[in-house]
């Protein structure tokens, strides 16, 4: 096992024993799973992108895919983005974006202690209290249910530079997630059709049913790929546009996945009881979250057509 | 869970891509094609000139006139040549798989014979696998070969053979054995000689104005035992072999690439947002499709038969190949039609659309790719 390994498996430990079911519900109840925050404290996971963590950004990442593999329901990669950029803290940061003179989408900012709000046009950050902190919060929810709060925006922050590419580094977090969260869609799905047994036999002996997951497995493929590949170009010069073209190509797979998901699982799928929708609300959701295909992909576009069409080729044939 | 491995192109490829495009501006008089098409060149002067370069069988041995080089470095050779527009289709098949199969399963004789003549780009291969009524059902081939004297008579007709009109040698699947309950045993594969051995070959046109694919038809047509590659019966594990080699290179998402260059031509260097959005698109797709078929290349490199990753890879592609005109011929819109770039972009759109139907048909069907990967995710 490599350390990457033996990192993804006491994380996909501890995502398991402290995110199923009752704990998805409850969050989107309003409570905070505490218990899974405590767990992840005491073994460390919130310091994970430190500088000095000694853990690489891509294995961070990694991480940030397998929470989305367990549709974790705490701001996961807004904590561990906030402790590298803000210092070292136990106590909960998540990260809101500046809109006029709020700070908005804010993950779980009920509940979070420090909040980074991110101003990408100015280039800057401003640390706000949150409110676990006493502050007042609008309270907002995503299409699955995980809050996005917001702030006011206090005159007279002190902003600092961003010295990273930060809005990349959200969008990826999105990207890698989605992958995770696709990669279970289709785990789920294929477990489904094999049980489920209908005229005599099970749905998966079915060539409609089979084309469908086909389809769905090139989709989630893809998807890994693509948010791979941003991974990999963490630090480049290319990094924001694999980003560009992560983000968008993933987003454009969960249109199609989560779509065949819940064909192949029928009406069990549709019911609140079946887990299936902890998975696909949350895909539905984070698409749009942190720039959506269109986008992202305008952003990627925009680049292409100023490089020109003869220089097109050799930004698409990269080694990486 | 299908795996797509994080491969890299090893850094010794950068050098030969500069090689292939520096040969290729050299060359400028070969590229002057309206699609990206593998099918459609037919250039054996480009072929021989590709040779020289040693860039035909550059996997294989060199004693039989290969060059020891990686999969990835055929890769880049590969997808340069794809991507200017090179004329190819002469020596395509023969480099990607009829040589390789010589090479896995042919006599040592086989090998010295034929493999050397293909690397100089002088000898070219078609493909024999389907029939009339054997498109897809391709263990249901009819054509046979019966024993006579030191070789072998065969009686039937292959349909589809791209190029058999201008090529040299065709290896067809036929059946040595009468069908039994084990329908995929008594298959051989054999290298018939289309100029020399007495088969009758008829040009199909296609609906793109096209002449590239044959029926031929083997009226017996003797040919001696040593044109049998591999074991007599041993054809439907050595047809599927080829099939990892047949399907995931990246002539399986750049058919229509030609498109996209000229549709970001007309773009300019400000495209309006639905129009940058369409090119960002496409970029998209693409790039990581090539990513998942260099990871199929790393398979192969290591000496793995990913047939169910290269099946994902070319439905993927395959279904792009068709998107990627639909985007640009509606992102296009509205823009004056008689510009020199617009004539190049509508030249290229029409001729990419009307080949588009074959893109999802040769080389396994979408219904039969998706059927592999089913089966790979235990689904049949």
């Amino acid at each position: 096992m490599t350390s990457n390994d033996l990192l993804l498996d006491s994380a996909g430990r501890i995502f398991a024993d402290h995110s199923d079911k009752a704990v998805l519900d409850a969050a989107e109840r309003g409570e905070f799973p505490e218990r899974l925050w405590n767990a992840l404290v005491e073994n460390g996971f919130h310091q994970l992108a430190m500088p000095d963590s000694g853990v690489e950004l891509a294995d961070v990442f990694a991480v940030i895919g397998l929470a989305g593999r367990h549709a974790l329901p705490l701001p996961f990669a807004e904590a561990l983005l906030a402790n590298r950029w803000l210092g070292d803290s136990a106590r909960l940061g998540s990260i809101g974006l500046v809109q006029g003179d709020r700070v908005v989408d804010v993950p779980w900012g009920r509940r979070a202690e420090l909040i980074l709000a991110l101003d990408a046009e100015r280039g800057a950050y401003a640390l706000l209290d949150g409110g676990g902190a006493g502050v007042y919060v609008e309270q907002d929810r995503n299409a699955a249910g995980e809050p996005r709060d917001a702030v006011p925006l206090p005159e007279g922050v002190t902003w600092m530079p961003l010295t990273e590419p930060a809005a990349a580094f959200l969008a990826l977090s999105r990207g890698i997630a989605m992958a995770g969260g696709l990669e279970r869609v289709l785990d789920l799905s294929l477990q489904y059709a094999n049980e489920r047994e209908q005229f005599g036999r099970p749905i998966a002996r079915f060539q409609a049913i089979q084309h469908n997951l086909a389809l769905m497995a090139g989709e989630v493929a893809a998807a890994r790929r693509a948010a791979d590949a941003a991974v990999d170009a963490i630090g480049g010069e290319r990094f924001e546009l694999e980003v560009a073209a992560a983000k968008s190509r993933v987003g454009e797979a969960v249109g199609i996945a989560a779509e065949i998901a819940h064909q192949v699982h029928g009406a069990m799928g549709f019911t609140h009881e079946h887990q299936l929708h902890h998975f696909t609300r949350r895909l539905w959701a984070w698409r749009d979250e942190h720039g959506n295909e269109a986008f992202w992909q305008q952003r990627l576009g925009r680049h292409l057509a100023a490089l020109g069409a003869d220089r097109l080729w050799d930004f698409l044939a990269t080694r990486g | 869970m299908l795996q797509f491995d994080r491969v890299t192109l090893p850094e010794s490829s950068e050098a030969l891509r500069a090689e292939v495009r520096a040969f290729l501006q050299q060359n400028a008089e070969h590229l002057e094609r309206p699609n990206s098409d593998f099918t459609t060149g037919h250039d054996p002067e480009f072929s021989k000139k590709l040779g020289r370069q040693g860039w035909i069988g550059m996997t294989w041995p060199k004693r039989y006139g290969g060059g020891e080089r990686s999969f990835f470095e055929r890769y880049v050779v590969t997808e340069e040549l794809l991507a200017a527009g090179a004329p190819v289709s002469a020596h395509w098949i023969a480099d990607r798989q009829s040589g390789n199969l010589i090479l896995r399963f042919g006599s040592e004789a086989q090998r010295e014979r034929y493999l050397p003549p293909i690397t100089r780009g002088e000898s070219y291969f078609s493909i024999g696998m389907s029939e009339p009524n054997s498109g897809s059902d391709l263990a249901s081939v009819r054509t046979g070969a019966r024993r006579d004297g030191d070789g072998w008579r065969i009686n039937g007709t292959k349909l589809w053979s791209t190029d058999a009109h201008r090529n040299h040698f065709m290896i067809a699947l036929v059946r040595t054995e009468p069908p039994s309950e084990n329908r995929h045993a008594g298959l051989s594969q054999i290298i018939v000689d289309l100029k020399n051995d007495g088969v009758q070959i008829r040009p199909i046109r296609n609906m793109a104005g096209g002449e590239d694919f044959n029926e031929v038809v083997f009226d017996d047509v003797w040919v001696p035992a040593d044109r049998v590659i591999g074991e007599p019966g041993n054809g439907w594990r050595q047809v599927t072999s080829e099939l990892a080699y047949e399907r995931s290179g990246p002539e399986r998402f750049l058919s229509a690439f030609r498109v996209f260059v000229e549709f970001t031509r007309l773009a300019g260097d400000r495209p309006e947002p639905g129009v940058a959005q369409a090119i960002g698109r496409l970029a998209s797709h693409l790039l990581t499709l090539r990513r998942m078929s260099i990871s199929v290349a790393g398979m192969l490199e290591e000496g793995k038969s990913p047939e169910v990753e290269a099946a994902l890879v070319k439905a993927l592609g395959n279904d792009f190949e068709k998107l990627l005109p639909e985007v640009a011929r509606l992102a296009a819109t509205g823009r004056s039609t008689q510009s020199a770039e617009y004539r190049r972009f509508r030249e290229a759109l029409t001729d990419t659309l009307l080949l588009s139907p074959s893109f999802t048909l040769r080389g396994g069907t979408r219904e039969i790719l998706r059927g592999v990967i089913a089966r790979g995710l235990g689904l049949r």
